[in-house]
């Protein structure tokens, strides 16, 4: 069933993902409710990970990026906390404009963000016991000629 | 002096003058992914040594190359450390250099510049990798140039600690120059401190101990602040 994703949101009792999607056969609108299951206030970001690959909600969420689950699953569990809605997302954007530059962040903050970091990483990861598994896979990506120019160079400073 | 305290004994480093021996070191800003890289090259052959007085980690790694058995040390360091003073003796004998930054993020790979002039303070010649990691995050930065190594004419990579993107490779080439540089080593500033420590030794045979070297680490660590 072809899905066309309309808005992802959240419902707090119990701890859900809600998909607003149309179906493109029907046309028709629909909702789908995912409940986070187990869900508590200790709960890490990972836990976005696993809804967008929920063997069943999983493809219903291909259009959805990890990121805005992952940030969803935060207002989630600073609900818990106690946090409302806006001081969640408050929080979360302040630790974002701290993203950029992580050398003088102090242990704890630096900890936090590499678990987040840790999401992504989880996802594309590939263990050792994969039946796919290469130790030493290696990939041209061979420098033609339309290479586009990355546009961090084109900024103020040169090297 | 401040730098004691995360003095590493020259003593400790005289192995890597013999010819199986060879160190490379990891460069890079906080988070860019310095250690996952380590360990996805290294898997579970190897013995991590925690030098927590020193802020830095040491992978012992044992190849063959050429039918020859080699060890190589790679030295694994915090990105923040850098913002506490890195002391000089990290640099001290490395042969190579493996200097990673973040697709993800800017700030990492602008940082790359003063990374690399720190890097050439200490040692000028050695050969120097540049690594772009976690392209898993978005294999559109594959499809650009980066100019920084090209500008610097050093080699670099597209590479994932995540999916194992050509990490191997990396780490491979990187200990292969590694053994070239120290068979071929013409490095100036190698042979000054290599009769720095002959000088030493026999000063301290004379006069019981002098303050050559010491005079010598407190102007690189002016160099560095400056
Ligand atoms: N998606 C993705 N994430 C990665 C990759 N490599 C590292 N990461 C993430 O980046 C975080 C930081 O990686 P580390 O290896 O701890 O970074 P580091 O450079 O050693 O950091 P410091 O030791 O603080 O200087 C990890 O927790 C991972 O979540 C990668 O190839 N892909
Ligand atoms: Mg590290």
């Amino acid at each position: 069933m072809p899905i066309i994703a309309k808005q992802c949101g959240i419902k707090f009792d119990p701890p859900s993902v809600v998909l607003i999607y149309e179906n493109e056969h029907t046309n028709k609108l629909r909702k789908r409710v995912m409940p986070v299951r187990s869900f508590s206030q200790f709960s890490d970001c990972s836990r976005a990970a696993e809804t967008k690959h929920h063997p069943r909600h999983g493809r219903y969420l291909d259009s959805v990026s990890l990121e805005q689950l992952v940030r969803l699953h935060t207002v989630l569990r600073d609900h818990l906390r106690g946090l409302s809605v806006e001081a969640s997302l408050r929080e979360q954007h302040r630790a974002q404009a701290h993203e950029e530059d992580l050398n003088k962040l102090g242990d704890e903050e630096l900890n936090r963000c590499k678990a987040q970091m840790d999401v992504l990483f989880e996802v594309n990861r590939r263990h050792k016991d994969d039946p796919d598994f290469v130790y030493d896979l290696e990939v041209e990506f061979p420098e033609n000629s339309v290479r586009e120019t990355c546009s961090w160079d084109q900024s103020d400073e040169e090297f | 002096m401040a730098g004691d305290v995360k003095r590493i004994p020259d003593s400790e480093q005289e192995k890597y003058d013999s010819d199986e021996q060879v160190k490379i070191i990891c460069l890079g800003d906080s988070a860019v992914g310095k250690s996952k890289l380590m360990e996805r090259f290294l898997m579970d052959g190897y013995r991590p040594q925690q030098l927590s007085t020193y802020a830095l980690t040491l992978y012992k790694y044992n190849t063959t190359i050429n039918g020859k058995p080699v060890l190589v040390d790679f030295w694994d360091t915090a990105g923040q450390e850098r913002f506490q003073s890195m002391h000089p003796s990290y640099y001290h004998k490395a042969h190579a250099c493996v200097m990673v930054f973040d697709v993800q993020r800017k700030i990492t790979y602008k940082n790359l510049s003063s990374w690399y002039k720190e890097l050439r303070e200490y040692r000028p010649e050695i050969p120097c990798l540049v690594v772009a990691n976690k392209i898993d995050a978005d294999m559109r930065v594959t499809q650009k140039s980066f100019n920084f190594a090209k500008k610097q004419g050093l080699p670099f990579y597209f590479v994932s600690a995540a999916d194992g993107t050509n990490v191997v490779k990396v780490f491979k080439d990187a200990i292969n120059m590694a053994l070239s540089y120290k068979k071929n080593s013409s490095d100036f500033m190698d042979v000054v401190m290599r009769e720095l420590e002959n000088f030493d030794l026999e000063a301290k045979e004379d006069s019981g101990g002098d303050d050559e070297e010491e005079e010598e680490e407190e102007e690189e660590e002016e160099g560095k602040a400056a």
